[in-house]
C-alpha cells in the first residue's frame, strides 16, 4: 500500500489563494489517478514563511511512501531551506508529489527540475502583467 | 528600431501580423507520421478495431462511424491521457513546429505540459467552442497556438480566425450592449471571418489574441487535430502559469546562470 499524506495551505502563495478543500480535491484527484493510498492532509501553519508542517511531515515520513502537496509552489521560498527539505527527502528514498503540476521529485534530476521552474516563477513572478496592460484595455 | 531579421523572417513575420495566421508544409514529415501513428494506435486500441487496409486518413476521417457523439468527450479524454503517456510526443510536436516559431516566436521557450486533442464528428454539436479569443479566457498575449490537422480540414470540418483588420469592429460590438453572447457577436462578425483551409503535412500558427472557434461539421469526415501553446519563457504568465501549465523546453545556458546568480554580499 503506497501510503501518502497530503499537504495543503491556508495562505496565498505567490499571490494565488486556493480554498483548502479545494486543494484536498485536487491532491486526492492526483491520488486516485496514480494509485496512492491518501491519509489525510496536514495544513501549513498561516503564518508568513512558515515551513512548520512540511518540516514536521518530512520528520515523520519514514512509514510513509511519500508526501503529495497541492503546488509545488507551496514549498519554502527560501531556497537553502527548500533544498534541505527536498534533500532529506531523497536521503530517506521517499517522493514527494505535486498535485497541481503532476510532477514529482525522487531523484536529483527531478529536484534539479523543481528548482528550476521555481527560479523561472520568481522571475516571471516580477513582470506586471497588469502594469503592461493597464493603458490598453 | 534595428530589426536585423533576414528577408524571408521579415516576410513572413508580416504575413503572421497581417492575416493574424500562417499555414506552412512540414519539413519534418517522418515526426508528423510518427506522431500520427501514435494517435491512431491508441484509437485502433481504445475501440478495440482491427486495422484493415484503410489508410490513416480513412480511418480518422471515418471515426464517427466508430464513437457514437455521447461517447465523444470520454473517448477523446482517453485519447489525450495515452498520448501524453508518451514522452516523446511533444518533442515530436515541437520538432514540426520550430521552424515557423523560430521565426515568430523566439528560440526560448515554454511548451504547454499537455498536447490537446480535438475531435468534430459530422453533425455533432458537442463540442464547439464558440467565438473567443483565448486572452479573453485569462491567456497571455504572449503566448502563440500551433495548431497540427490530422486529416485535411476545409469549411466547417475547420476552424475560423477574424483577420486583424477586422478586430476595431470587435471592439465596438463589446461596447453595445444588444450583443450579449458569443452568438450574437459570431452572427454579427459571421461574414468578415476567415475559414482555414489546411490540409495533413501543414501546420497551423495562430495569433490566438483573435477572436476564433468553430462551427458544427457540416461536412461527412470526421475532422482530428492537435493543439498546443508556446510562449517566451520570461514573458509574462496570466492564468496559464508555468509549472502547472507551461514547461520550459529550450532553457538556454545563460539564462539557467542567471536564474541562479546572486550578486555577493558586503559586509
Amino acid at each position: 500500500m503506497k501510503n501518502v499524506r497530503g499537504y495543503n495551505f491556508s495562505r496565498p502563495f505567490f499571490g494565488e489563494r486556493v480554498p483548502q478543500h479545494v486543494q484536498n480535491i485536487v491532491i486526492k484527484d492526483f491520488c486516485n489517478k496514480n494509485k496512492l493510498n491518501f491519509l489525510l492532509s496536514a495544513t501549513e501553519y498561516s503564518m508568513k514563511e512558515s515551513s512548520h508542517i512540511i518540516n514536521e511531515l518530512v520528520n515523520d515520513i519514514d512509514n510513509l511512501f511519500g508526501i503529495v502537496a497541492y503546488s509545488l509552489f507551496q514549498l519554502p521560498s527560501d531556497k537553502k531551506i527548500r533544498k534541505k527539505i527536498l534533500n532529506k527527502i531523497l536521503i530517506k528514498r521517499k517522493i514527494i508529489f505535486f498535485a497541481c503540476e503532476n510532477l514529482q521529485v525522487s531523484n536529483r534530476i527531478e529536484m534539479s527540475k523543481i528548482e528550476t521552474l521555481w527560479n523561472i516563477k520568481e522571475v516571471s513572478e516580477r513582470i506586471n502583467y497588469d502594469r503592461i496592460y493597464k493603458n490598453k484595455i | 528600431m534595428s530589426n536585423f531579421l533576414s528577408d524571408y523572417e521579415v516576410k513572413i513575420s508580416r504575413q503572421f501580423e497581417d492575416k493574424g495566421f500562417l499555414i506552412k508544409d512540414i519539413e519534418d514529415l517522418h515526426s508528423l507520421n510518427k506522431l500520427r501513428d501514435v494517435l491512431i494506435k491508441n484509437h485502433l486500441k481504445i475501440n478495440k478495431i482491427k486495422k484493415n487496409t484503410s489508410t490513416n486518413e480513412e480511418i480518422l476521417n471515418s471515426t464517427h462511424k466508430k464513437i457514437r457523439p455521447n461517447n465523444l468527450n470520454q473517448f477523446r479524454l482517453n485519447i489525450i491521457n495515452e498520448i501524453n503517456k508518451n514522452k516523446d510526443i511533444r518533442v515530436l510536436y515541437y520538432k514540426i513546429s520550430k521552424p515557423i516559431l523560430d521565426i515568430i516566436l523566439g528560440n526560448e521557450l515554454s511548451m504547454q505540459s499537455r498536447i490537446n486533442l480535438s475531435i468534430q464528428l459530422p453533425m455533432d454539436n458537442s463540442s464547439l467552442l464558440p467565438v473567443h479569443s483565448d486572452v479573453w479566457s485569462g491567456d497571455s498575449p504572449f503566448e502563440t497556438v500551433v495548431w497540427l490537422p490530422l486529416v485535411d480540414c476545409y469549411k466547417t470540418k475547420s476552424m475560423f480566425i477574424l483577420p486583424p483588420k477586422k478586430y476595431n469592429k470587435i471592439k465596438k460590438i463589446f461596447l453595445e450592449k444588444k450583443f450579449n453572447s458569443s452568438d450574437k457577436i459570431f452572427k454579427k462578425i459571421k461574414k468578415d471571418l476567415i475559414w482555414i483551409d489546411i490540409k495533413f503535412g501543414q501546420v497551423l500558427i495562430f495569433n490566438q489574441c483573435l477572436p476564433h472557434g468553430n462551427v458544427v461539421n457540416k461536412e461527412n469526415q470526421t475532422r482530428w487535430s492537435l493543439n498546443c501553446r508556446f510562449k517566451s519563457i520570461f514573458s509574462p504568465y496570466r492564468d496559464k502559469k508555468i509549472g502547472e501549465f507551461f514547461e520550459p523546453i529550450t532553457l538556454r545556458k545563460i539564462s539557467e546562470l542567471a536564474i541562479n546568480y546572486s550578486l555577493p554580499k558586503l559586509k
